[in-house]
């Protein structure tokens, strides 16, 4: 048996948990700045349009990219069957993430941005960013290629896929030469497909670990695996201009963003037959790691039955660009893909410091919370985009009674909040208690 | 099919193969249209106090609430066009003026693009002559005096401590005046009026009056 250090492992999934905690509390500032909006205003570097990317940067790249990543360096290795090409160079590529992110937060609050939507760092952020992933990379492929057993399982395919995409896609759309529309699309090649290309291909390589390992179900369907991950890699690329449907791009370009979003349907239903097969049996007994499993599995099918159908141009005039998109974004990221991780943390840390979790019964109310909380917060953004959509399909409805008819739904909304805010902090508070706890457990574990 | 599970390279190549695929044809080949790249006919670049704006614009984040697209529906046109109250305040004749649908040549300037993808407030694509520099003045300074129920943050900061705007908010305000203009469509849309006002009873005309501008 291959003794594994997991140092980077563990000390990046400690630091995305910090950042989960800072950034959704910045979240957390903005729903209440909807509610009221003098909330901590005259305060210019806490004013809405500086702490949104803060918010969504953090999350994605703080939190979500800096936690998948930690859960590759633990995922990986097991897989090839031999230890980390190099702890070192995994603690040097996270020194470098935390430089990045806190530079982010600093600078976003000066009010320096990019000011294109995911693409807001500034090029010196962006370039330590390449580095870190080209650490990261190496990192993932040197490690691949001394593995004990030649076939790779798809968990590596994944995992490999998203170090190349994002690669491609980082360097491509910050490159500082666009214009125009041009500069919209390019800005939503990049924008949808980190979603596409980088969170998704994560949080499924992740599950697809996971998901065999928490319910001790062997992987249901190995030719389905392989259809969902190489009609992924044709089909997403093609699909971000659905994001500027009935706008000023050309009308074939929409066309065909609507024709491959609509295929996207393949992939989508491939991946999730395969862990529904995969959870089978273990829907009901399962502990919170399944829980989340399985709910993360629903929302991500969920997500990508919206998806398809927003892009619909009968749809898309109504929804886009309403609060509608926003539930939507959350169920990706946070639903699915955070449940993900979470699960993957959970299932991974007791295995790394070699205790179990602290307490059971808290990460159960953390389950409950994010659940319960995160379906007030994209249901009630739901039901408002969408009335608010139709009201704008009226041009006779004044659009500032547009704003005013959402107040209750962001009240709902910041309710829901507090329920996904308080979760997150029990499960900070869990997992450091497992950390730090100096229980007997310790010891019967090394003994 | 074996192989791409079992040789890394061979998955790398192919994965790359694909991805540059999509990406030539969704994001090459319109980088190469140059319909895109094409002004319209009264399109000017920003003048320096514009562009200073732009950048307060960017800084602020006004971006995340606003788009700046009329897409090409027929409410949207309607919408951000001139509506009869305005038209009826200012010139005596209730008439609905559409205004275009966003066009690419209009953007020709725009570095980075200022597109947007939510509405938290409306479009401002057209919002150029919509209102005179002081409501903007007023409404930076508190959205709420000038739109009771606003969630626009009032932007302080942009203005001293006598309440007077500073050459950001003037520049920002430039800016604003600015958008929408690379398509004279008000213009047009005032001298149609302006021929209608020989109409009798104007209160019984509600008519369409303006042509999607080209
Ligand atoms: C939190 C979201 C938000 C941010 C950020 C924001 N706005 Fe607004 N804005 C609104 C809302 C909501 C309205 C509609 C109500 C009103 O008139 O205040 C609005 C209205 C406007 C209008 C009037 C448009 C019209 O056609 O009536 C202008 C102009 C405007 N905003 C400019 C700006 C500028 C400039 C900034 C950045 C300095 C900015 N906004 C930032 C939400 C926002």
């Amino acid at each position: 048996m291959v003794q594994h250090e997991d140092t980077s492992a563990r000390w990046f999934i400690y630091t995305s948990i910090t950042f989960f905690l800072v950034t959704i509390s910045i979240g957390f500032i903005m729903a209440i700045k909807f509610v009221y909006p003098e909330f901590l205003g005259g305060i210019a570097s806490l004013s809405f349009g500086r702490i949104r990317p803060m918010h969504t940067n953090g999350v994605l790249f703080g939190w979500l990219l800096a936690a998948n990543m930690g859960l590759a360096y633990y995922v990986v290795p097991r897989l090839c069957g031999t230890k980390l090409f190099s702890e070192k160079l995994g603690m040097a590529t996270l020194a470098i993430w935390v430089i990045v992110i806190l530079g982010a937060v600093v600078t976003f609050g000066m009010g320096i941005t990019q000011a294109r939507e995911y693409l807001e760092l500034s090029m010196v952020l962006d370039i330590l960013v390449t580095i870190a992933w080209v650490m990261f990379a190496v990192n993932i492929f040197a490690t691949i290629a001394k593995r004990k057993h030649e076939q790779m399982y798809v968990s590596l395919w994944y995992i490999m896929g998203t170090l190349l995409w994002t690669a491609l896609l980082w360097i491509v759309g910050n490159l500082p030469v666009y214009s125009g529309v041009n500069d919209a699309n390019v800005n939503w090649w990049f924008g949808h497909n980190a979603v596409g290309l980088i969170f998704t291909p994560m949080g499924v390589a992740l599950a697809y670990y996971f998901i065999p390992k928490s319910t001790k179900n062997p992987l249901y369907s190995h030719k389905l695996s392989l259809i969902g991950f190489w009609t992924i890699a044709f089909l997403y690329i093609w699909t971000g201009a659905h994001h500027i449907i009935f706008g000023p791009i050309p009308t074939w370009l929409q066309t065909v963003a609507i024709l491959f979003s609509i295929s996207l349907l393949i992939p989508v239903w491939t991946v999730i037959a395969n862990f529904f097969g995969t959870l089978k049996g273990k829907w009901v007994q399962g502990n919170y790691v399944v829980k989340f499993l399985l709910s993360g599995t629903v929302f991500y099918l969920l997500t990508c039955l919206q998806g398809p159908m927003h892009s619909l141009r009968s749809v898309n005039q109504i929804i886009s660009k309403t609060d509608w998109i926003v539930g939507h974004a959350h169920m990706a990221v946070f639903g699915g893909f955070s449940f993900f991780a979470i699960a993957g943390i959970y299932y991974a840390l007791p295995n790394i410091v070699k205790r179990p979790i602290f307490s059971d019964r808290l990460a159960e109310w953390h389950f409950w919370l994010s659940f319960v909380g995160f379906l007030g917060f994209s249901i009630s953004l739901w039901v408002g985009g969408f009335l608010q959509g139709l009201q704008w399909m009226d041009h006779t409805i004044a659009f500032l009674d547009t704003v005013r008819a959402m107040k209750p739904y962001y009240v709902v909304r910041l309710f829901s909040g507090i329920l996904m805010l308080t979760g997150q902090f029990i499960f900070a508070y869990n997992i450091y208690k497992t950390v730090r706890a100096e229980a007997p457990e310790v010891k019967a574990a090394v003994a | 099919m074996k192989i791409v599970e079992t040789k890394v390279v061979v998955l790398v190549i192919f994965v790359v193969l694909l991805a540059l695929l999509g990406t030539y044809f969704t994001m090459i080949v319109p980088l190469m249209d140059e319909s895109l790249y094409t002004p319209t006919k009264d399109a000017r670049p920003y003048t320096k106090l514009e562009l200073k704006g732009k950048q307060v614009y960017q800084r602020e984040g006004c971006w995340y609430c606003h788009t700046q697209q009329v897409r090409n529906l027929l409410v949207e046109t309607k919408r951000y066009g001139m509506g009869e109250e305005e038209t009826f305040k200012r010139f005596g004749i209730r008439a609905l003026v559409q205004a275009p649908p966003s066009q690419p040549g209009e953007y020709v300037y725009d570095k980075p693009h200022l597109l947007g993808t939510r509405r938290t407030g409306p479009d401002l694509a057209r919002v150029g002559g919509k209102y005179d520099n002081s409501w903007h003045i007023n409404h930076l300074r508190d959205p709420r005096s000038t739109s009771p129920g606003s969630i626009m943050p009032a932007y302080t900061w942009l203005f001293d401590k006598n309440g007077r705007p500073t050459e950001e908010a003037i520049a920002l305000v430039a800016y604003l005046q600015k958008l929408g203009t690379n398509i004279k469509w008000r213009e047009e849309g005032v001298a149609l009026i302006k021929k209608m006002q020989g109409v009798p009873s104007p209160e019984e005309t509600t008519t369409q009056t303006q042509e999607v501008g080209e």
